[in-house]
Parts: structure tokens; sequence; C-alpha cells
């Protein structure tokens, strides 16, 4: 996804033309395969559910991922406000797909509003409703915190966060307070979740092809440089960040639906920070990067489930510990950081040339590995 | 390569702190097995034959004393029953990392790749209900442990509770305190960002004032306040008789703590979240005479399955048991009798044979009612004196 136009960005190089049909086909065999793969596994052929909800999250927290990504990578604005975007578009997304009766059951602390009950509306409507929200809701944010700058930027976000998280706490007859919504249709299934993240992904990378998209790049790198070649900073500080708080709310709208179940307490910094780690494992500025980051770290963490069970490497018996599984992902991620200190990706795309230039690279290094290797032994 | 070494090193390092710190309990659980029969046959495998029961727990993050309280429990009474039909049962233990989406991820893993038969858990009501939707379309039986909240078991009817619910508590503490102590004025001081603790308010508040009482002043607070001045200067001046304080025991102990300095003395009541001895820690001798209310007294089990449990707790821990661990026992006990009566483990004659169940448990008599809740009419009451919970009363409330 998102790969056949990345080709492009190298297509200046010498000898990128004679691969260029060869980069096409490999992408098409790639999407066919992928779509492949999540029709069997929508059918439950090669997946059960549980292996199905996986690549759902994946999805989810892609968009999630994708939102910091532009906002902190493309823009260089360091803003950590996506779990209150993302609860905005969760709450009003669940609101909307919920039936009233069960709405109505629901709420049995505090009644709930007439409205709140009455409204509806189809899944499509209520996930972009969701995001179109949240995005208004970082427009008028946008105002105050946008004058900031670096750090303060950085807090001032994460407290305007926290501030939506305690507001939701406090309504209780629109939001439920604390209690939290459940019930939520399980709407968004895997083809929902796919088809969201590929059309995010080209929407982002195809505005930062545009005129706005290299002024947000040109803000990143020197914002004086950038303003003075004309460039509005606000008005493109503000674009970029009522994008990204679209695209925060539209995963939380999904996230509501795979998960079935939303209170405040799950929106707390600590979800901006999970996303921040997607963003800086896959390397700030990189779309691809997002992606692939986001799928390593949703998958990854279910994947190292069986250390925490007990499990036996030869003759060591490691016994069960919980917890286990995260201290060997936090060290993973940490001896993923210490070797590419820019993220998997750096502010690069991935490209089937650039892949191939790795394997040729890895083979020719593994090569002098070897002959070193062979000529120590000589030598001894 | 001297960067690798290094890494490789650091690695070491890590597994191995991991190891000490986690080693207490890591003993506590082999010796539990020890205690029963030698049938946890490795690690992921185990017997094709086995029930598989699966533990739904947050065991890391921050609920995770909780989680691990239940555990102890339901540990215990495998190590007591680990057969049922000629069959070893087999706990299967996931970990939703007090998280609701990793706990929707952690319940479906459970019902779908580990195949249960039936679920205990999980602590807290936002957790469990992250897993329900899972085990109804899987039709496995589930039940909660400590999950006060209606909306657990509200719909579902797969989802079983063994405590009472957040409404009961409130009633209870409110019809005590308007009867037995004769209280006219009262005040609420409670912890919003609680689901347990905006239910139990509710009920509290509209008990108390049909009781004929009147709620002279209300408060509330985040998880994570340290500063509790202006709450107590706010509901002082109605000048109430008791203070209600169903909140987070660190939390709750400060407040008190706070009023006191204040020099105020009226007497406190909180729900079963400050059963635990940092209450007792937090608050020093600020807090004696604060009464809670809970769902279990080790110090006089009720039926001869709660002397059961209190041996088998004395004989493998060393403090006093937690409700929590009472109420792990029992949701064990009432899986396997159920499996038991059913006569197989298919879920929906499980979920038949729960509704149908009529035992004793470690914390009195356990049957559910329609709505897969068990039905409880008796509310133990404890008063921290000296640094410890003693025995105050047991209410017993009968909702219509």
């Amino acid at each position: 996804m998102g790969s056949n136009q990345t080709v492009q960005g190298r297509l200046n190089q010498p000898g990128a033309s004679s691969h260029k049909n060869r980069n096409r086909i490999l992408t098409a065999v790639t999407l066919v395969i992928f779509v492949v793969f999540l029709f069997l596994a929508d059918q439950g052929i090669i997946l059960d559910s549980y292996g199905v909800r996986i690549i759902r999250l994946c999805g989810v927290y892609t968009i999630a991922a994708l939102s910091m990504t532009l906002i902190n990578g493309l823009t260089g604005q360091f803003s950590l406000g996506q779990a209150g975007f993302m609860a905005i578009g969760a709450y009003t997304t669940s609101l909307l797909i919920i039936p009233p009766e069960v709405k109505e059951q629901m709420y049995y602390v505090t009644p709930i509003q007439g409205w709140v009950r009455d409204m509806q509306a189809p899944f499509l409507a209520a996930i972009l409703i969701g995001g179109l929200l949240a995005a208004l809701i970082a427009f008028l944010i946008g105002f105050p915190v946008l004058r900031l700058r670096g750090d303060y930027l950085a807090i001032a976000t994460l407290g305007f966060s926290e501030i939506i998280r305690v507001i939701i706490t406090n309504v209780g007859s629109v939001t439920n307070s604390s209690i939290g919504i459940k019930s939520i249709p399980d709407t968004a299934n895997i083809w929902w979740t796919t088809i969201a993240a590929a059309l995010c992904i080209t929407l982002v990378y195809r505005l930062m092809k545009t005129s706005y998209g290299r002024a947000f790049k040109s803000i990143r790198d020197d914002e004086v440089a950038a303003e003075a070649m004309g460039i509005s900073l606000f008005k493109h500080k503000m674009l970029s960040f009522v994008i990204s708080g679209f695209l925060a709310g539209l995963s939380g709208g999904l996230l509501a639906s795979v998960v079935g179940v939303i209170n405040p307490l799950y929106f707390r910094f600590t979800l901006a920070y999970e996303i921040l780690l997607i963003v800086v494992l896959g390397g700030q500025g990189s779309i691809t990067g997002t992606l692939v980051s986001a799928c390593l770290i949703t998958a990854g963490k279910e994947w190292l489930r069986f250390l925490d069970s007990g499990f036996s490497i030869g003759p060591i018996t490691i016994p069960e510990i919980s917890g286990l599984r995260m201290l060997v992902f936090s060290a993973l991620l940490m001896v993923v950081i210490l070797f590419y200190r820019r993220g998997l990706f750096g502010s690069n795309e991935f490209s089937w040339d650039g892949l191939f230039r790795l394997i040729q690279r890895t083979g020719a290094r593994c090569k002098r590995l070897i002959r070193r290797g062979e000529k120590g032994g000589a030598a001894k | 390569m001297k960067r690798m070494v290094s890494i490789l090193l650091s690695l070491l390092l890590l597994i191995a702190m991991a190891g000490c710190s986690t080693g207490d309990t890591a003993n506590n659980g082999g010796s539990t097995n020890n205690g029963g029969t030698s049938d946890d046959g490795g690690s992921s495998g185990g017997d094709s034959d086995a029930i598989k029961i699966g533990i739904f727990q947050p065991l890391t993050g921050a609920s995770a004393a909780g989680g691990e309280y239940e555990t102890r429990g339901i540990e215990l009474a495998h190590s007591l029953y680990p057969e049922v039909l000629g069959r070893p049962v087999e706990l299967v233990k996931v970990d939703n990392k007090s998280d609701v989406v990793e706990a929707a991820t952690a319940a479906a893993r459970l019902v779908e790749s580990e195949q249960v038969d039936v679920v205990l858990g999980s602590w807290g009501s936002s957790l469990s209900m992250a897993g329900a939707d899972a085990f109804e379309e899987s039709q496995t039986p589930a039940i909660t442990i400590s999950a006060t909240s209606p909306n657990v078991t509200l719909g579902n009817e797969y989802y079983f509770r063994v405590c009472f619910m957040e409404d009961f508590q409130g009633a209870a503490l409110a019809t005590y305190a308007a009867q037995e102590l004769g209280a006219t004025k009262a005040a609420i001081i409670y912890e919003i960002t609680n689901d347990t603790c905006v239910g139990v308010r509710a009920s509290l508040v509209e008990t108390f004032e049909s009781l004929g009482g009147e709620m002279v002043g209300e408060a509330s607070f985040s998880v994570g306040d340290q500063d509790f001045n202006s709450q107590i200067m706010a509901v002082m001046a109605g000048e109430p008789e008791v203070i209600f304080i169903p909140g987070n025991y660190t939390e709750a102990a400060l407040c008190i703590s706070q009023a006191r300095a204040l020099g105020y003395d009226t007497s406190f009541m909180g729900t079963d979240i400050i059963d635990v001895p940092a209450f007792l820690e937090v608050g020093g001798s600020d807090v004696n005479g604060t009464v809670t209310s809970t769902f279990f007294d080790p110090a006089a089990p009720t039926t001869d399955v709660g002397e059961e449990f209190m041996e088998a707790y004395s004989s493998t821990y060393d403090d006093s048991p937690s409700a929590l661990s009472a109420l792990g026992f029992d949701a064990y006990l009432a899986a396997i009798r159920a499996i038991e009566a059913a006569g197989t483990t298919d879920g929906p004659a499980v979920k038949d044979a729960l509704y149908a169940l009529e035992m004793d448990g470690a914390t009195g008599a356990l049957r559910f009612d329609d709505n897969g809740d068990a039905i409880k009419n008796q509310v133990v009451l404890k008063v921290a004196q000296d640094g410890e919970y003693v025995y105050y009363d047991t209410v017993e409330v009968n909702l219509e």
C-alpha cells in the first residue's frame, strides 16, 4: 500500500526507468496477495477472530499514528493531543451507532439526555462526523496552542487532551461519566479498518506532494526560512493540526467499534505516548515507516504473549512471569532504536528499489564478513 | 562487535532482574501447583482432554494488585479441586494489562486460540465489559469476580458475577448509617474517575434520602489528587454527622487525614476499595474509626468452604486474605460445580447449569439470578483500628 506512488520518488536516479515495469508488477502482485490474504482472513480460513482482531487494530493504530506523523514528523510541531481527539471521535461514533434503547439502559446513574439518546447515523457517517468534530475541536484549540513552539506546544496539547478527558468524565448525561460506553456495534470489520487506513495513507501521501505539503516540510526544517519565503506559518500549522485531529478522531471511532467498550480512562496521556512510540520507531516523517511500525508494535505485543505463560529454551525452563512480555518488548524496542537511531525508515519512504539495494548491501556485507572470518581463521 | 556484546549483556541483565523482582510470585505459583496434582504438563501444550479455565485478569499495569489477589483465590481453589468429570483442570492465564483494548484482544485470545471452557475475571468493570462480546459470541460462560457495575452482566446471558453489585453496596452503607447510627445529615465525597464509585454514590444518595435522611454536601475528586481541603470545607459547611467516601484507598486516606488536620472528627464510611492494608498505612492513626463495607471477613468465615479457604490460604501465603481472593475461590468453585452438574463442557449447557446452581462458597451461599448476578443479602462492615481492620457488624439489605 502506498508503495506504488513512492516509487516515483526514486525515479530521478540512473537506471530507475528500467526498473519501472518491474516495480509496477511487484506492487500489483503484492496488492493482489494482500487482498487475497484479507479475504481469506475475513472468511476465517487462515486466521481465527483473534488474528483478525489484531489486523483490525493494526489498521486503527496506523491511522492514529499517521495523524501524529503528519503533525510531528512532517510539519515538525511536537503535539501530544492525539488521545483527546481520539476520545472525541470514539464517543461521537459510539453514541451515533448504538441503538437508542441500548443507550438508555446503559446510563443507569445519570439519565441520558434526549438528544443524545435519539441521535443516530450509519457507520460511515458516524466515523466521519467523529473525525470532523475532532477536527473542529482541533481548530478551536489551535488558535491558542499553535502560537507555541517545541516543548511548550507539547505540554499545551497534552493539557488540552487531558481537559477533553476530564470534561468527558464529568458530563455524565452525555458520556455516561467514568462508567463508559459498552455494546458498541462491531461494524468495523477487517475491510473497514484496512480500507480506511489505505485511504488515509493515500490522503497524507498526496497531501505531502502538494504545495501545502512542501510548505509543511519547510516549516519543519526551518520556520524562519519558511516565513521568509512567504509561507504563512500559522495557516499551515493550523491546516496540519486540523487534518491530524480529523485522522485521530477517525481512528478513535474505528477503535471504539473494534473494541466494543470505551471509557475516559483509556484516553489518558499514556495513549499519546503509545502512539508516539509507533511514530518514533517507524521514523519521524515517514508514512510507510508509520504503517510498518504500527503493525509491528500491535502484532508484536500479542505475539510475545507466549513469554508470559512460562516456556523452555532447551534445558532452561522459564517459569510463569506475568509482564515478561512487556519487558522483552521494551528491550527489543531499545535494541531497534540503538541500531536505527532515526527509526526504522528515518524520513525515507519504502520503495522497491530501496528494498533491492538493501538486500544487495546486506548480501555484500555478509560476504565481506565471511571472507574476513576466513582470513582470521587462516591467520591463526 | 563490541556494541553487540554490550547489548546482549544488558539484555541478560534485564531478564535476570525480571526474574528477581517477580521471583516471589513465581514461587507461590509453584507451591500451589505442588499442592495439587502434577498436571501442569508444560507450558502451552497441556493435556488434550484437560478442561481449560481461563484467568482473564490485569496481571500488570495499574490494577495488577487486584488481579493478583483474585488469581491467588482461583489458584488455591484449583489446588484443592484440580479435577472435574474425571479430567484434569488446566488454568490458562492471560494478562489484560489493565487496558480495555488489550482486554478485548486478550478475551478473543482466550476463547479463540486457547479455546477455554470457562473464563474467570476480570478485576474491574470496564475490563470485564471489554471481553463480554467475545464471550457471548463464542458461547463461553464467564464469571466476573469483583466487577460491581450492573452493565457487565446486563444483556449478556453468558456473563455471571459472584460479588454484590455497587447499588447494593451503596444501599447497605446508607441503610446502616440511617438506621443503626441514626444519622440524619450526611455528606459524600466520591471519586468521579471510578465507575464503581459513581454507581455507589447514586444508590447511596437515593437510599439515604428515602430513609428520611438529608444529604447536606457533595464533592468529588479524581484519582491522583493530593489536596482535599476544598472538598472538605465544602461538605463540612452542612455539618454532616457522617461522610461517605467511596473512592480509591490512597486518596480516601489522604482526605481523611486532611479533615482531621483541619480539626473535624466526623466519622467516615468507605467501600470495599479501602479494604486494603495500604489504606491503613497511608492514613495511620487518622483513619481510626473509619468504617468500610466489604464482601468477606477472614476473622469470621460463615461456611465450611470459608474455613477450607482460610486454611489453604494461610498455609500458602503469610498475609491476611483479601476479600478478592475469597471471591476468586468462589468463582472457580462455581465453574467446577456447574461443569459437574452439566456433565459436559459445552458452553450453553454450562451456562444453564450456572443459572440453576446453588452452592456454599467462601463468602456465603451463592446463587445467580436471571441476570447472572449473585443473589446476596449481606454486607460485612469492618472498622479501622490502630493499623488493622476489625469486624464491626453485618448488614442485611433486601433490595426489591
